[in-house]
């Protein structure tokens, strides 16, 4: 592809000259920050100090009580007359007598409830009001009980001073101010009282010399505050060049392709590159203004204090140290354009842009957070991480601290997938749906089983979605109401809302056909190859990602639990997800998406899927690897039922190898591979007798007969 | 000496999610002369719109060939588009530059040696008589005047061939047959135009040779007098609709 840089700036000068001339970006992207940013540091610093001061000039009340109530009331009478002699005539305290101090707590007639308490007492008082947990419960038992009264004396007077009890509510500012003050003052009086005390006695040290522990810090106080501000510069740049880029991206293309305008452009002169790299500089350069005119709008609020900031920012930030950030800081910017292009080209509409750009918001800053984790430097993987490496190096340079090396490298670990996903745009602005997408569409008119194949996925995720709450929800029942609940509720409930809602013919829908009897012998000779391929897989995964015994171990006991007869283990973990998962997965997902992807590519997602649904990170690769073996019986067969009887046999032969002991982790490198030999002879003799799932997506070439695709 | 335009068994077929293999546009055959405008004469969804897009290379044939100026549509499209105006069924303006600044845009990047932009502009400003709204928006224009800026866009780099789909879709009677004249304006200046419409008294008007389309296919290309001598009907709208009802009985046979 030749550019031609006359075109390319006669391009980029008009989409910059819309974009500034249109109203909706100008005010959304620019002056709205521009004004709310200040208006709320401006009324957040406000309300702030209003509340402090409130809390501080109002006297909080409180009520005395317990049984050496007389010696606190004498404690905040000499509390009361230090604030006073130290010329505090606001916030102080008044006691009021009630009958029931924690109702006139309640009620709010007092803030506070100030019980003076010898240590017995207080003792018991904190016992009874300690919530039980299950290590207290554990506690309870009689080897235990001991070390827990021990444990409890550590934390209270051994001696009967006096101790004194602060109860307050933390759900009312007045309740904690309150309380904050008077624990200042009455320590402060009882720090007073010791230090005469001391003095009296003739102690030699003064008291704040006794035992004093000094921090000194070798940093400078500029590279702590460049620490401060490396932690979320990326962070707030990005999510400035989002916020722009966003209304100038979904404009640029979605709008154009609202408005026709883009159909039109690409039957001028101009080439795919050179319009996909006027938009792309497009949104970048205003991404950038933006997080320009932010950064400077931010700078004018810590200059006038509005936003608090640790001393010496100026001195973090020299201009050479700014043009390197700006230059670490562009690749950033640029795959943010380039995201948001290619999202903008996806989407039919204006609406629809403004609707997917929502999670690209949430995925895309989740990366510049990676200077907030503890201890991770540049000198790591997260080098090679786009963004993230960014934001670490953008750390590393305010602090001073930093390695030429590690920061070309992450440079070029961010642009590199800049550049290829603007190559993608170039790409996406020729496939044919970009123009055709806008067209009615037939499904969304007729309805029915069109339109299962639109809405396929959307039912998974709340299927998912549902899984996730109710496994929650569920931890603790029992295993056979938790998987009635998920394979009766969730995945046969959804499948038969989906079968009548868009009036699917459930014979087609689940594939519900007989296979070529030869089929059934190699299912029966590919379940126990394809377990032992399966723990195979699993052995070599867990080099890389390690998975705990100690997790497993608790995983076998979740699943197999002792209290649970074999038969009823059987038919809840065997026969019924057998059955209820393929009606869900090989049968919905499979029949929804058969059409959209190639068939290799459709075993691979189903199966995906099927993996993600089954919860923890170790599990997923089994699964997924079982359920892609299950979606290619499917496509190979025509037909769900093999899948089932691979699926129950399966699941059968893992319960009965852990009620029984047999250790299937302990083969030998023949073993597993004599386990890989059924397994694909099993497949083999399935595909010497396949009847293919009917309606498939084939090739382009298959499709068009061969003939030549331009 | 070639036609300037030559499609040859042109074939389109979509893959829809919903629908599977739909074949839009099924090996059509056709040549345009300069100077001429041919018609593709079709109900809505016959498939003109799709092989207008093919002609203008928004669209990738799946089948066949089509060279326009003796550019291949599908291996030279850049040059197709230098040699080609095309105007759409909406007049697709970017509503936030002038009448001017548009003209510009499109006279530049279509390939105008800059020292001519000015020239050019201005004597499409003239032609058209947009002079007294050339500075303003076009947000601001009425749909008359966005129809003057839009066929003035289409001609900024003066292309030899032009294509209008559906070109007087929305627009009154007058506007229409502004509309028209225009088109007709072309033709006498020795363009070569192609030309989509479902309305009858347009294509009778405007067309030199015109093809009646249905389902993807063309049932008839001819001039309208032959196909009245074919037919032995006077009027095209009793022309075309004898041709598509005789189409979808051979096919239901």
């Amino acid at each position: 592809m030749r550019l031609n840089l006359s075109i390319l700036a006669t391009l980029f000068r008009t989409e910059l000259r819309m974009v500034l001339r249109d109203r909706r970006i100008i005010v959304a992207a620019i002056l709205l920050p521009l004004l709310i940013l200040p208006l709320m540091f401006f009324g957040s610093n406000w309300s702030m100090k209003q509340r402090e001061r409130k809390v501080q000039s109002m006297a909080g009340s409180y009520a005395v009580t317990g049984s050496r109530a007389a010696e606190v009331r004498e404690l905040l009478s000499r509390a009361h007359e230090r604030a006073l002699a130290k010329g505090q005539t606001n916030g102080l305290f008044e006691e009021i007598t009630v009958t029931n101090a924690v109702a006139a707590l309640n009620a709010g007639e007092i803030q506070v409830i100030v019980e003076g308490l010898n240590a017995q007492e207080a003792r018991e008082k904190e016992a009874a009001n300690k919530p039980p947990t299950a290590s207290s419960k554990a506690a309870q038992k009689p080897d235990r009980s001991g070390d827990k009264v021990r444990r409890d004396e550590k934390h209270l007077p051994l001696v009967d001073s006096l101790v004194i009890r602060l109860t307050g509510r933390n759900d009312r500012d007045d309740s904690t101010g309150t309380i904050a003050r008077l624990r200042t003052a009455l320590e402060e009086t009882r720090l007073a009282a010791r230090r005469e005390l001391l003095k009296a006695a003739n102690f030699p040290v003064p008291l704040e010399e006794l035992g004093t522990i000094k921090q000194v810090d070798l940093a400078s106080q500029g590279q702590v505050a460049g620490l401060a501000l490396g932690r979320m510069m990326t962070l707030l740049l990005l999510l400035f060049v989002l916020t722009g880029g966003t209304v100038v991206a979904t404009d640029l293309l979605a709008g154009e392709k609202e408005r026709g305008t883009l159909e039109t452009l690409l039957t001028t002169g101009a080439g795919r590159l050179e319009i996909v790299l006027a938009k792309h500089l497009t949104v970048l350069t205003v991404g950038m203004l933006i997080a320009f005119i932010q950064s400077a709008n931010l700078l004018v609020y810590i200059g006038f204090k509005l936003v608090p900031v640790p001393g010496s920012l100026a001195a973090a930030v020299s201009p050479w140290t700014a043009a390197l950030l700006l230059a670490l800081f562009l690749p950033v910017a640029a795959l943010a354009a380039s995201v948001l292009l290619l999202v903008s080209g996806k989407a039919r509409t204006y609406k629809e842009a403004q609707l997917l750009f929502f999670p690209v918001f949430l995925i895309g800053l989740a990366p510049a957070l990676a200077p907030l984790m503890p201890g991770l430097t540049l000198k790591s993987a997260i080098a090679l991480a786009p963004v993230a490496g960014i934001a670490v190096a953008i750390k590393e340079i305010l602090i001073g601290h930093f390695d030429w090396a590690m920061i070309t490298v992450t440079w070029f670990a961010t642009a590199l997938p800049a550049v290829w996903l603007t190559r993608i745009s170039v790409r996406f602005l020729s496939a044919e749906h970009l123009i055709t997408a806008a067209d009615p569409d037939v499904a969304q008119l007729g309805g029915g089983p069109a339109m299962f194949q639109q809405h396929v996925w959307r039912w998974f995720a709340v299927m998912w979605a549902l899984l996730l709450m109710l496994g929650n929800y569920l931890e603790k029942a029992d295993l056979r109401l938790q998987l009635f609940v998920n394979l009766v509720g969730i995945f046969l409930g959804a499948s038969t809302l989906m079968l009548r809602f868009y009036r699917l013919n459930p014979r087609e829908a689940l594939a519900l056909r007989l296979p070529r009897p030869a089929v059934w012998l190699g299912t029966l000779i590919a379940v126990p190859g394809g377990i032992i391929s399966a723990v195979g897989l699993f052995q070599l995964a867990s080099l890389v990602f390690p998975v705990p015994s100690r997790l497993l171990e608790a995983f076998n006991q979740s699943v197999l639990p002792d209290t649970i007869p074999f038969w009823q283990l059987l038919f809840f973990l065997s026969l019924m997800p057998g059955v209820l998962e393929e009606i869900a997965f090989r049968g919905m997902l499979l029949h929804g998406l058969r059409n959209r992807m190639h068939p290799a590519l459709l075993a691979l997602v189903v199966g995906m899927v099927f993996g993600l649904f089954h919860g923890t990170l170790f599990r997923f690769a089994p699964t997924a690897c079982l359920g892609v073996m299950l979606a290619a019986v499917v496509l190979l067969t025509g037909s769900i039922l093999p899948a089932m009887l691979w699926h129950c046999l399966n699941n059968a032969l893992g319960v009965l190898a852990a009620h029984h002991e047999i250790p299937l982790t302990e083969f030998d490198a023949a073993g597993y591979l004599t386990g890989a030999g059924m397994l694909v002879l099993g497949f083999w003799i399935i595909w010497r007798h396949r009847t293919a799932y009917p309606e498939l997506r084939l090739r382009r070439s298959e499709r068009y007969g061969g003939q030549r695709k331009t | 000496m070639n036609p300037p335009v030559i499609v040859n068994q042109l074939t389109k077929t979509f893959y829809d999610d919903s629908r599977g293999e739909v074949v839009a546009v099924n090996q059509i055959s056709f040549a345009c002369q300069a100077g001429q405008i041919f018609g593709l004469l079709g109900a809505n969804g016959a498939g003109k719109t799709t092989t207008l897009r093919m002609l203008a290379t928004i669209l990738k044939p799946t089948g066949g060939t089509a060279t326009l100026m003796g550019f291949d549509v599908s291996h030279q499209p850049e040059e197709v588009r230098r040699h080609l105006g095309f105007s759409s069924a909406t007049t697709a303006l970017y509503p936030r530059l002038t009448a001017r600044e548009t003209l510009e845009f499109f006279a530049r990047i279509n390939g105008c040696p800059p020292a001519t932009v000015n020239e050019r502009v201005n004597a499409l400003i003239s032609r058209f008589g947009i002079r007294d709204y050339a500075d303003a928006r076009v947000d601001r224009l009425s749909q008359g005047m966005k129809q003057k800026v839009a066929i003035a866009r289409t001609v900024a780099h003066d292309p030899p061939v032009l294509i209008f789909d559906e070109p007087t879709v929305g627009l009154d009677v007058l506007n229409a047959l502004e509309m028209q004249k225009v088109i007709a304006g072309f033709r006498d200046e020795g363009k070569t135009i192609l030309f989509s419409t479902h309305i009858m008294s347009e294509a009778e008007k405007l067309c030199d040779r015109i093809a009646i389309v249905d389902q993807g296919r063309i049932h008839a290309c001819d001039t309208l007098a032959n196909l009245r001598l074919a037919t032995g009907l006077r009027y095209l709208e009793d022309i075309f609709v004898h041709y598509i009802e005789r189409a979808r009985t051979t096919e239901t046979r």
